[in-house]
């Protein structure tokens, strides 16, 4: 009988629910805890389980009789409440506050027996606030206050006390003996007990039960606080920075990862085939969307997936979610929509030693590389969901790992390599890259350093980017095979494709290009979404440069200011290197300038970063165009379609062309004068002269803007260039995808890979 | 604080006592004791003393005794309720509401032809007050500010008022003249059969309060507490609106919108006292708002007699000082 619990409960205000699925219930003596962030709707829990607000739907039970069955004054001899309120007690005593408790007692005109007198100086004994009874209410300290109104509750003779943050505004001392107050009242007075509380290691310590509430009002979990109080667990609720918690919270002993990640995937329904690499850039992303278009090709429906990407640039998905590009790139050779699935972890590297965590396409914070190490195994539930996600529109899921599968120092806890191998159960390509030479030592090292049944999951090799003559390769296979007891599933020559680059250690940097039109990109420390420019390479006669020194820039004949991770920073590194000035100088004479995201928000005025999004602090900028920047907390991502309005000097003839792209930026600009022209739709974008700056990316990625704007650079060189050859971004990638299937099935033994598959053709 | 309240009464009992026998012997037609004892002790007697002494001066301390009372008592129970010590009929506008129903009323019953009875002016009154009073309930339950509450009710008075006026200017002239008589204020009007209806009416006002004294000690720590005590607030609500816009308007009706007693007497009374018993409350508020209003009637008969004042002047020049300080005091804390 003594026993409040609740059934399929939903509460709220008039219709709107603000909690669902509470399926919760506290015994006599129990003290069951309510935690969860600010407005995820634990008061409106308690004030439901106390009858203050109706349920929206389901029941309350109090023993076996709902709630609402109850009268007003049984009710109140049952349940008492304590909440934060309004109250105009002016001039009354502590001992008159405590005597309210008896309301549901005393006769029509209120008057105390010597009963209520007994049980008022009790409670007031109990809470130890008998010493004020003839005190000002008013004029008591905070912690003496909440004491008070505890006497008050427990005068009522309730069987259940329902208690609202009742430890918030108080010191330390005031909150551990309220604590031990309430402790006392469940152990000795056998009241059952349901409070919400902020402070976690404090509610570890009192509670009995921890019922977990999330931000959009759902009841996560119920159960032992040592369950609960994990401080991944608890870093998810609350909705904390992983990683974070550890620094300032204890809850005992943080568990010990596990070894290895032991989840497997539970009823697989699609074949697995993982590409994994002896180092990065040894080719995977290519390797894995030349597998999809092939086995597009054959017929079958296939999706790529890489558990963790690490990369800078990141693609916004129709949702608005954010994922790694070379996944972007394989579901386009696979002839599929991108979708965040394909990658549920993305880390963006901040610094040196941190990195931004996105999960499911959605920031979660920023973490040390450290921090994420120990954290990363809470991840394994995501990466399965993910694939799970995949199965269904995929028969053939071709999986990517990360950098190499045999780095020993990060083996415990993988869960991007052969972790995900056996989470899968995936047979494994190795693919070593003979361009940069030792690839016999490559894949023998690797195979030699993996476990033996790691080693068991690879199922073939693959030698990457080979030029020259295949027959002075051959032996080389043959002892290869021999020795390392796996066979080789090909040999893939060195290509050239106009595709895009997983990430900043790409080759592209380096390379020296020539042509009649030069555009220079300036190289930011922190350069962002840089396959905004993949799309000149293919125009020829047109050379791009990613430049960092001075010199360089004014032998441009445009310069383009690419986006940052990190604005502000990379600003000040525009000053220091004298960048800034040579810039200034640039475009002093009516150089072409183009500035995207981040490039854009340096040509304004200044940057300013008041709620310290990225370093704090504030920068001034190029000061090229008449617009400021301020960084605010809150992160747009959207993929965007519009027209170039009306933009200025030589790129005059954009206007009214049409362009698709994303914009993906912290930070609003404002435009200071009148003096400026719009570039792009919905204030994307401004321009003077012969300066241009725009929030969109990819802006440039069709056949019309390209053309534009290297005519428009060509003729004011005074030269002509053939663009004939210039065709749609897209349809170009088709073919590259083409070619890049049909080089891949000469050179491998596609009834091999198959095969491992157990796909039989 | 038992000493302070009980103090309080005696001087309370003793002023209302001192100012009954002022208001008695003093006025535009002086009495002796002597001859004043005679006339007490034969009500009967027909001479002009004796009437005047029996027919104005006695109705019209009993008025401003039941009417002040009922007016203190108005205020305290609307403070209770918008949990606003700057509460009162008169600045809620709760008056002004009734005042408008009241003038309503006065100019039908002269065009259709009805003759106006004491009673059809309660009721009258008391419906202005009713619908005022919800309309600022309706405002309270958005705004949690006192001043735009106080904002609010100024803002209904003037409504009505221009009502009112819009009446008079179609309404016949003797009819003006009641009006504005009657709107300024007094207890002139004051006549036995008027305090037949009054006494039941405010001791009824006064006996519902006493009762619903228990559910506002506990409905001052919030709705919420209130109600997890079991009370059922919605009952509390309408009875707590109910006996106040009937006492509000008892006092309206047959007196007229009397300004900032429903203020000023439960402040001081709550400010001398220093207690948080609404039972005190009660009954020093009523006795104070008794007191107040026999001091101000005696002094808007005496001050320019044989002209009187309205007795509105008076208490607001007492009043309204009060009421400033108490909004300067509340700005001060919050600052």
């Amino acid at each position: 009988m003594a026993e409040i619990r609740t059934e399929h409960l939903k509460a709220g205000y008039e219709r709107k629910i603000v909690v669902d699925q509470v399926e919760l219930s506290v015994k006599a003596g129990e003290i069951v805890v309510l935690i969860g962030p600010n407005g995820a709707g634990k008061s409106t829990i308690l004030k439901t389980l106390a009858g203050l607000l109706e349920p929206l739907d389901g029941t309350v039970f109090l023993g076996d009789t709902s709630l609402k069955e109850l009268s007003l004054t049984q009710r109140a001899k049952n349940i008492s409440v304590m909440m934060t309120g309004r109250n105009h007690t002016e001039y009354l005593t502590v001992y008159d506050v405590v005597a309210g408790g008896r309301y549901c007692y005393t006769d029509l005109l209120g008057k105390l027996s010597e009963t209520d007198k007994e049980i008022i100086e009790e409670a007031l004994r109990t809470t130890g606030a008998y010493e004020q009874k003839d005190l000002e209410f008013t004029k008591l300290s905070d912690g003496q206050k909440q004491r008070v109104l505890l006497a008050r509750a427990l005068a009522q003779k309730p069987r259940f006390m329902i208690l609202d943050e009742p430890t918030s505004f108080l010191d330390l001392g005031y909150k551990l003996s309220f604590l031990e107050i309430v402790k006392d009242l469940a152990r000795k007075n056998q009241i059952g007990i349901i409070m919400s509380m902020h402070e976690l290691e404090m509610a570890h310590r009192v509670a009995d039960k921890v019922v977990c509430i999330t931000a959009e009002g759902r009841v996560d979990k119920v159960g032992a606080p040592g369950e609960i109080f994990v401080p991944q667990y608890i870093e998810r609720i609350f909705r904390i920075s992983p990683g974070l918690l550890g620094q300032t919270y204890h809850f005992g002993k943080i568990p010990n990862p596990v070894a290895q990640v032991s989840e497997r995937l539970k009823d697989p329904k699609a074949r697995f085939l993982m590409v994994q690499g002896t180092m990065s850039s040894a080719g995977k992303s290519l390797i894995v969307a030349g597998l999809c278009r092939i086995f597009k090709q054959d017929g079958y429906r296939v999706a790529p997936f890489k558990s963790q990407n690490m990369a800078l640039n990141s693609y916004i998905t129709e949702d608005g979610l954010e994922m790694g590009r070379a996944q972007v790139m394989q579901a386009e050779a696979a002839g599929i929509k991108p979708n965040v699935y394909m990658n549920p972890i993305l880390l963006k590297p901040t610094s040196d030693s941190g990195s931004q965590i996105i999960v499911n396409g959605k920031v979660i914070g920023n973490m040390r590389a450290k921090d994420y190490f120990q954290y990363k195994t809470q991840l394994v539930p995501d990466i399965l969901a993910a694939v799970k996600e995949l199965e269904k529109q995929a028969d053939i899921i071709v999986i990517e790992g990360a950098g190499s599968p045999a780095e020993i120092n990060l083996k415990k806890n993988d869960i991007v390599n052969m972790g995900v191998a056996n989470m899968l159960d995936a047979p494994v390509l190795l693919v070593g890259d003979i361009d940069r030479g030792g690839v016999f030592a490559q894949l023998l090292g690797t195979i030699e350093l993996l476990e033996e049944e790691e080693r068991n999951r690879v199922k073939g090799l693959i030698v990457n980017k080979f030029r020259g003559d295949k027959t002075i390769l051959d032996p080389g296979l043959v002892m290869l095979e021999e020795r390392g007891g796996i066979p080789v599933a090909g040999v893939v020559p060195y290509m050239r494709l106009q595709l895009e680059d997983e990430d900043s250690l790409s080759e592209k940097f380096d390379r020296k290009a020539e042509g009649a039109v030069q555009i220079g990109i300036i190289k930011l420390p922190h350069i962002a979404n840089f396959t905004d420019f993949d799309v000149f390479e293919q125009v020829p006669g047109l050379a791009i440069h990613y430049i960092t020194g001075t010199k360089e820039v004014e032998s441009m004949d445009m310069i383009i200011l690419p986006g940052s991770k990190n604005t502000i920073s990379d600003m000040i590194w525009l000053k220091e290197t004298g960048m800034e000035s040579a810039i200034k100088k640039y475009s002093a004479t009516d150089n072409p300038l183009l500035g995207i995201c981040g490039g854009y928000q340096m040509l304004g005025e200044s940057i300013s970063d008041p709620l310290g999004v990225e370093a704090g602090g504030q920068v001034n900028g190029l000061g090229i165009l008449p617009v400021k920047t301020v960084l605010a907390g809150e992160k747009h991502r959207s993929q965007v379609q519009g027209h170039f309005l009306t933009p200025t000097g030589i790129l005059e003839s954009l206007a009214g062309i049409a362009y698709e792209g994303y914009e993906i930026h912290m930070g609003e600009t404002t435009v200071l004068s009148d003096e400026i022209s719009t570039f792009t739709e919905g204030e994307s974008g401004y321009c003077r002269g012969n300066v241009w700056g725009t929030y969109v990316h990819g802006i440039l990625d069709s056949a019309p803007i390209v053309k534009g704007i290297v005519n428009a650079l060509a003729k004011r060189k005074g030269i002509d260039l053939d663009l004939n050859q210039v065709i749609d971004y897209k349809a170009r990638k088709e073919l590259e995808y083409d070619k890049l299937a049909d080089t891949m099935r000469e050179y491998m033994d596609m009834d091999l890979i198959y095969g491992m598959m157990g796909i039989k053709r | 604080m038992k000493r302070r309240v009980g103090i309080l009464y005696f001087i309370l009992i003793v002023s209302i006592v001192f100012l009954v026998v002022l208001n008695l012997f003093w006025g535009s037609s002086s009495i002796t004791a002597e001859r004043m004892w005679e006339i007490l002790r034969h009500p009967q007697s027909a001479d002009l003393y004796g009437v005047i002494v029996w027919e104005i001066r006695i109705p019209r301390i009993v008025e401003a005794i039941f009417l002040g009372g009922a007016l203190a008592l108005a205020g305290y129970l609307l403070q209770s309720f918008f949990a606003n010590p700057i509460a009162g009929p008169y600045v809620l506008g709760i008056s002004s509401g009734a005042k408008l129903f009241v003038a309503i009323l006065m100019v039908f019953s002269y065009e259709l032809a009805f003759s106006m009875s004491s009673m059809m002016m309660v009721i009258a009154s008391f419906l202005g007050s009713c619908v005022a009073a919800l309309f600022v309930i309706a405002v309270a339950k958005r705004v949690r500010n006192m001043a735009v509450l106080i904002v609010c009710g100024v803002m209904i008075g003037y409504v009505c008022s221009a009502v009112t006026e819009l009446l008079v200017s179609f309404a016949d002239d003797s009819n003006i003249v009641n009006l504005h008589n009657w709107s300024m204020g007094s207890f002139g009007a004051a006549s036995w059969t008027n305090v037949r209806i009054i006494i039941p009416v405010v001791c009824l006002g006064f006996v519902c309060s006493v009762l619903l004294s228990k559910g506002i000690s506990v409905y001052l720590f919030g709705e919420t507490y209130a109600s997890s005590v079991g009370m059922n607030i919605r009952l509390f609500r309408f009875c707590l609106i109910v006996v106040s816009s009937l006492l509000s308007a008892i006092v309206t009706a047959f007196a007229g919108p009397i300004s900032f007693v429903g203020i000023a007497v439960p402040h001081v009374v709550r400010t001398v006292t220093k207690t948080g018993s609404t039972k005190t409350m009660i009954l020093a508020s009523f006795l104070g708002g008794s007191a107040f209003c026999l001091l101000c009637d005696w002094i808007a008969r005496y001050l320019f007699a044989p002209t009187e004042l309205s007795i509105s002047t008076i208490t607001a020049v007492f009043g309204a000082p009060i009421v400033i300080v108490m909004l300067m005091q509340k700005q001060g804390r919050k600052s």
